[in-house]
């Protein structure tokens, strides 16, 4: 701290208020700390953007990572990336916090006599391994999940060099059963690309295409231009959904088949039957009845999947009729021990409808890490360690005393290994039963490539010098390599592994493929012969036990196959069908909740062959009463935030784990089965409050979600009465900013107004004396701006792709479990999720917080509100605060401005939409746990306690559009200049944003619709700036 | 840091002393002889001789050969001393940079150092690699400026210099300078006349509302009042966000 002088002392004592000013009053000394050398590229204050590569699944999609001062603050889609196009999904989004975890290894670490890790130098700990692996050779074995290119085939020199045991490559979710079907179906072992982009139906047998399939960021993407209506008057592409709950795609899917879990390859061939038999392809698989699909009938499959035979009959017709017709594999949910017959018959029924080598292309096989990895290989591995025969296990990419079923044997067997060495960055349970850990970069400090599809390598450039004492993956096996001896020195490449990285992308052209992210070609196509599948054993699937209920074990929307779990970003944002945060749930049907007597939140024991687990009940209308399905991904017992460590609680298991109730069986392709179980459940009588984060559903019939049907859509006349109930259209509002009479933000628009009950647009004297108090009035109407944006639900998945993005972008706060469920999350934008209209009936007195649940089997009228701030014209926010914290700004942004804010909260209670966020705890010092804090937006302020917050359509990207406009020239910000986070990032495309004052801006175009767009809560006459789209009601498919 | 500042300040001091000195001798001890030449040890010392006698021709000095150079020159060692000075307006620098010398006597450009000034809103603290580009070239003469000496210790030692901070913004504001660069306001504006101060500090000023209120530099009306004056937004957003 500066000393104060005497001098200095005496100044401030006897000098009058003004003097003290006028002689310079320096109470608080800062120090600039400039560079020593400056970097070229870098300039304070403004961003650098590195095109890289996001390692968090095996997709690999492009992106482009922001970084201030060095530092990366924020992570975007590459638009040049085929893949994904700009966009990202949440798990991307939040990415950047693996950099800044605070439970990252600051070097490397052996385990202490007392058992816990203590420091080690690099020297020791390559000299530890290069004693045990000389003291037996052939017994060291390397196991580790996804890498890229490079790397692995390192690994795999590295591997032969020393005469290694074997390297074991294992990923949770693993693409194998699809490879394995692809080579039975089409002779070719890879895995298909599905390309939605020009179908005209598609059926998603249970991939979770949008949530958490095959490539959900790219699915999402060409999904909803499938099915725009800007581009397809006849709306599009329709989405059929097979399978037991309502998902998030099943969600957003035109017709919700709930068949019963398992029994989609009966399905999927029966439906293939029909459509032959109604003339698909000509024809030409006729020969296919006889053979593959002989066993296939409509009854058999109504009869195991529990579905009307008129639906698959219907659904026959319908890719029959289809001029595209594409069908998506079984995912990890439905992946039975028969998932190769199921999945070779999805194949089979895009072989029929015709779509292999459109929109069903097979690329030639390939022998990628994600392509070798295997669930049997890593049960073989555990055997192996389990009767002493592996003495070194080198583990990093992946956490398998986690992820491997507990009946597996491995974590016991784990036990028997002389030295387990870990390459964790972030502690997990594996490197918490390591011997030594060598901590790896995190992703964006390394170096790397992927290539996750044929044609399609991405790079992975370091965006940030490492923060700690770590090593690259591949220097560590380097250097313990080489520590073996010159004989085995002089078998492996020298120099590092970026030196690998950087030969490897000399071909391509390292500097241009730096500045692109990668390269990038269009995937070839294996020569694909006529589909076999003559060996297809269509069976409804084995199951052990002998319970009433089938166990579904579904990947975690947010949390992947777990590996998200040590992201707080990832465990605040609610899952976006259940509205859950921070716990495990188990999803049961009303009927079994009232069998049971059941409330959500009561602990339910679901008992199998395997194990017991207990999870509090969610109860919804939308699951099977035969089902109850829990989801994959929590249940951690390591990490400040994986676990409840964050809450004082170090070892106790977030949720739980439901790999504990599975044996994990192996499917014929050697991948994990994860639909096996029969469960017994039972209500514990104990109950555990969850952070529920919309406690109800009912939608009571008020203007939040709104649908149309198709048929009003395509008529002439505006719609004249909603799907649903009678009451007027949703489209009857004509977007606040038209009607300068009528809006307190006219000016340039001078289309009519309309705007229903109780608003009366001929008495205008309401308005006319707001404009006349209004003070900045002449301000807003000479301001050349109204920021404005849409939210199309139609395109809306609910994917919450935004929230994470908006979370990074605006230094938002994550405040745990307990906070969250008093309901205190301090995010600015949720997702309202609304299965129906609702109803105006009161919540039961006494019942439970959570409201009843008003999904229905088989009913995917699901409608994905996102809201946060309206911007309203006539905002209620505003005229309540005392110190004009919150105005409305001349270019139509209801401001927030921290520093006057003094925190009465009347602005939060006048809020009808309920968007804004109170800091009632010192969040910006007691949640950005050290180094968090590297990671905060330097362009928006990290709120304090006392304050209030909320959305102001990302100011700091419109502040710094306006300058960079400025320094060029322009008139004015051009359409696209800004976009907002949340736009940015949306994998749908759902949000457009712009100004609403330009007549050909994208946004003024988009909100022009008078038959789809709504204001949320318009009887409010709020006038808010936001316009939602309604979704378009496509109804069931037609035959 | 306190145990190198000390002699620092007391040769300071005997500098000072022995100025004051001779400008007493050279007032009372008229006309001069040959037996009271005055002699120079130190370069700096050299100069303010040479200065002297340049005024005063009666005046007998004496200039060794190692301390008869062309630089530093008399105004680089006046900035240096003066830079230091305790006793002036503002905090002492770690390295007595004078802005006076810099940018007044030799007129280079503010954004040549401050580069980022007229396409960021952080205006730039130049790398010590941008002092040493300039002052690796100069001979070893200038080394007998202490903070010559201090400059390349930090390049020896690639160390940044922890500059104290004097234009400080309040918290909550997100000034932008390229915006007042490019629209053509002197750094002077908000700065004060730099380039005619040795040691730097925050030059007061006052503004006046028409309300007879007063407001001083860098508070939000100071701001205000000039964004008033120049059309410029007066909307919260534009610097609160």
């Amino acid at each position: 701290m500066p000393e104060t002088s005497r001098r200095d002392f005496l100044k401030l004592a006897t000098a009058s208020a003004g003097a003290v000013a006028a002689s310079g009053c320096y109470d608080h000394v800062e120090k600039l700390i400039p560079y020593v050398v400056q970097p070229e590229e870098i300039t304070p204050g403004i961003p650098v953007v590195y095109a890289s590569t996001c390692q968090e699944c095996p997709v690999a999609c492009g992106v482009h990572v922001k970084t201030r001062e060095g530092r990366p603050i924020k992570v975007e889609g590459n638009p040049e990336h085929p893949i994904n196009q700009g966009r990202l999904c949440a798990r991307a989004q939040a990415s950047v916090g693996r950099t800044y975890h605070p439970d990252r290894y600051q070097g490397p670490m052996r385990r202490g006599e007392s058992g816990a890790l203590e420091k080690v130098s690099w020297e020791d700990a390559i000299a530890t391994i290069r004693d045990a692996i000389q003291a037996a050779p052939g017994r060291t074995h390397v196991l580790g999940g996804n890498t890229g290119d490079t790397l692995s085939a390192l690994v795999d020199r590295i591997v032969s060099a020393t005469g290694a045991g074997g390297r074991t490559i294992y990923e949770p979710f693993s693409n194998q059963t699809l490879r394995e079907a692809s080579r039975k179906v089409f002779g070719v072992a890879s895995e298909p690309i599905f390309d939605v982009s020009g179908a005209d139906l598609v059926i998603d047998f249970g991939s979770e295409m949008l949530e958490s399939g095959i490539s959900p960021v790219e699915h999402q993407r060409v999904w909803a231009a499938a099915r725009d209506l800007a581009a397809h008057a006849d709306g599009g592409a329709r989405l059929v959904y097979i399978g037991p709950r309502l998902s998030l795609t099943a969600s957003s899917s035109d017709e919700w088949l709930p068949a019963i879990p398992g029994s989609e390859g009966l399905v999927a061939a029966a439906i293939a039957r029909v459509a032959i038999e109604n003339g698909a392809g000509g024809g030409a698989h006729r020969g296919l009845l006889s053979g593959a699909l002989a066993s296939a009938s409509v009854d058999a499959a109504a009869t195991a999947s529990g579905l009307e035979a008129e639906q698959i009959t219907r659904l026959g017709k319908a890719v029959a009729h289809a001029k595209s017709a594409v069908a998506l594999p079984p995912g990890v949910a439905v992946s039975s021990r028969r998932a190769i017959a199921a999945t070779s018959a999805v194949l089979l029924l895009n072989d029929v409808a015709g779509s292999v080598g459109g929109a069903v292309r097979i690329p030639p096989a390939d022998d990628a890490a994600h392509n070798r990895a295997s669930y049997r290989d890593v049960l073989a591995l555990g055997k192996a360690m389990d009767a002493g025969e592996v003495d070194v296990l080198l583990v990093h990419d992946s956490n398998p005393v986690y992820s491997l079923p507990k009946a597996s044997g491995f974590q016991a067997a784990l036990a028997k290994v002389k030295l387990v060495v870990s390459f964790a960055s972030i502690a997990d349970e594996t490197s918490e039963q390591a011997h030594l850990v060598l901590p790896d970069h995190a992703p964006l400090e390394s170096w790397g490539d992927a290539a996750p599809r044929n044609g399609i390598r991405g790079l992975v450039q370091p965006t940030l010098r490492p923060l700690y004492d770590t090593r690259a993956l591949g220097d560590s096996l380097l250097d313990v390599a080489r520590a073996l001896g010159d004989t085995i020195a002089s078998q492996l490449p020298s120099g590092s592994f970026r030196g690998l990285v950087e030969a490897a992308w000399a071909g391509a052209g390292l500097r241009r493929s730096l500045k692109k992210g990668g390269s990038f070609a269009a995937s070839a196509q294996a020569s694909v012969g006529a589909a076999n599948a003559a060996g297809l054993e269509l069976a409804a699937p084995k199951f052990t036990g002998s319970g009433d209920f089938t166990l579904v074990a579904f990947p975690h929307s947010m949390l992947g196959d777990g590996s998200g779990a040590a992201l707080p970003i990832l465990q605040e944002i609610p899952d976006p069908v259940t509205s859950i945060a921070w716990d495990s749930w188990a999803e049961v049907s009303l009927a079994t909740a009232e069998k049971l007597d059941v409330e959500t939140g009561d602990l339910l024991a679901i008992e199998t062959s395997a194990g017991k687990i207990e999870v509090p009940a969610y109860i919804r209308g939308g699951i099977r009463d035969d089902v109850v399905a829990v989801p994959i991904g929590q249940g951690h017992t390591v990490g400040r935030f994986a676990s409840k460590a964050g809450q004082g609680l170090p070892g106790t298991a977030r949720g739980v784990n439901v790999g504990d109730a599975l044996p994990g069986h192996v499917d014929e392709s050697g991948a994990q089965a994860w639909l096996t179980e029969k469960a017994t459940v039972t209500a514990t009588g104990r109950h555990r409050r969850l952070p529920v984060a919309q406690p109800q559903d009912n939608k009571r019939e008020r203007q939040l979600g709104e649908v149309i049907t198709l048929a009003q859509f395509l008529e002439d006349e505006p719609a004249a009465a909603q799907a649903g109930h009678g009451e007027p259209a949703a489209a009857a509002h004509g977007g606040g900013h038209e009607a300068p009479a009528a809006d307190a933000h006219g000016g340039g628009h001078d289309k009519p107004h309309e705007i229903r009950e109780p608003y009366d647009p001929a008495d205008d004297s309401a308005n006319q004396q707001l404009e006349d108090e209004f003070l900045m009035e002449k301000a807003i109407k000479a301001s050349e701006y109204r920021w404005g944006m849409t939210v199309d639900i139609d395109k809306c998945t609910g994917c919450s792709a935004c929230i994470a993005a908006c979370y990074v972008e605006n230094n938002i706060p994550v405040i745990g479990e307990d906070e969250s469920r008093r309901a205190r999350q301090m995010a600015w934008i949720r997702i309202d999720r609304f299965p129906g209209e609702g109803d105006r009936k009161e919540l039961i007195p006494g019942r439970a917080l959570v409201g009843p649940n008003h999904e229905k089997l088989g009913d995917s009228d699901v409608r994905n509100a996102p809201m946060f701030c309206q911007q309203c014209g006539a905002a209620p926010c505003e005229p309540v605060c005392p110190v004009f914290a919150t105005y409305h700004n001349e270019d139509g942004l209801n401001a927030m401005i921290y520093n006057r804010c003094i925190g009465t909260r009347y602005c939060a209670n006048n809020c009808p939409y309920k968007v804004r966020r109170y800091n009632y705890f010192d969040n910006q010092i007691t949640k950005w746990h050290t180094p968090m804090e590297l990671g905060l937006n330097p362009d928006v302020t990290v709120r304090g306690q006392g304050v209030m917050e909320k959305c102001t359509f990302c100011i700091q990207r419109i502040q710094y559009a306006r300058q960079e406009s400025k320094n060029a020239g322009e008139e004015r910000i051009e359409d696209g200049a800004v976009q907002t986070a949340c736009q940015q990032t949306c994998p749908s495309g759902a949000i457009t944003f712009g100004n609403l004052r330009d007549d050909e801006s994208v946004v003024s175009k988009t909100a022009d619709d008078p038959k789809r767009g709504y204001h949320a809560l318009h009887v409010l006459n709020t006038r808010p700036s936001v316009t939602y789209l309604a979704k378009v009601v496509r109804g069931p498919v037609e035959g | 840091m306190g145990t190198q500042r000390l002699p620092r300040r007391c040769t300071g001091l005997f500098a000072a002393l022995v100025l004051v000195g001779a400008l007493l001798v050279t007032a009372v001890a008229e006309p001069a002889s040959a037996d009271t030449a005055r002699r120079a040890s130190s370069i700096c010392e050299a100069q303010e001789l040479k200065a002297l006698a340049a005024e005063d021709p009666h005046l007998v000095i004496e200039i060794p050969e190692e301390f008869d150079k062309a630089f530093p020159t008399l105004e680089a060692c006046r900035s240096h001393e003066a830079a230091w000075d305790p006793a002036a307006e503002g905090p002492l620098q770690p390295i007595p940079f004078s802005h006076k010398h810099h940018a007044g006597d030799w007129k280079i450009d503010c954004q040549y150092c401050h580069s980022g000034t007229d396409r960021s809103r952080a205006a730039g603290v130049p790398s010590v690699e941008v002092c040493m580009g300039c002052h690796e070239q100069f001979g070893p003469e200038y080394d007998t400026l202490e903070g010559i000496q201090i400059l390349k210790q930090y390049w020896a030692e690639q160390k940044s210099i922890p500059w104290v901070q004097i234009h400080r913004m309040p918290e909550h504001v997100k000034f932008q300078h390229q915006a007042h660069v490019r629209a053509g306001f002197e750094c002077q504006t908000c700065h004060g006349p730099v380039e005619s101060l040795d040691k730097l500090y925050l030059v007061p000023d006052t503004k006046w509302w028409q309300y007879g209120l007063p407001t001083q530099k860098l508070e939000m009306g100071w701001c205000v009042l000039c964004h008033r004056d120049n059309g410029a937004s007066q909307d919260c957003l534009t610097c609160h966000y």
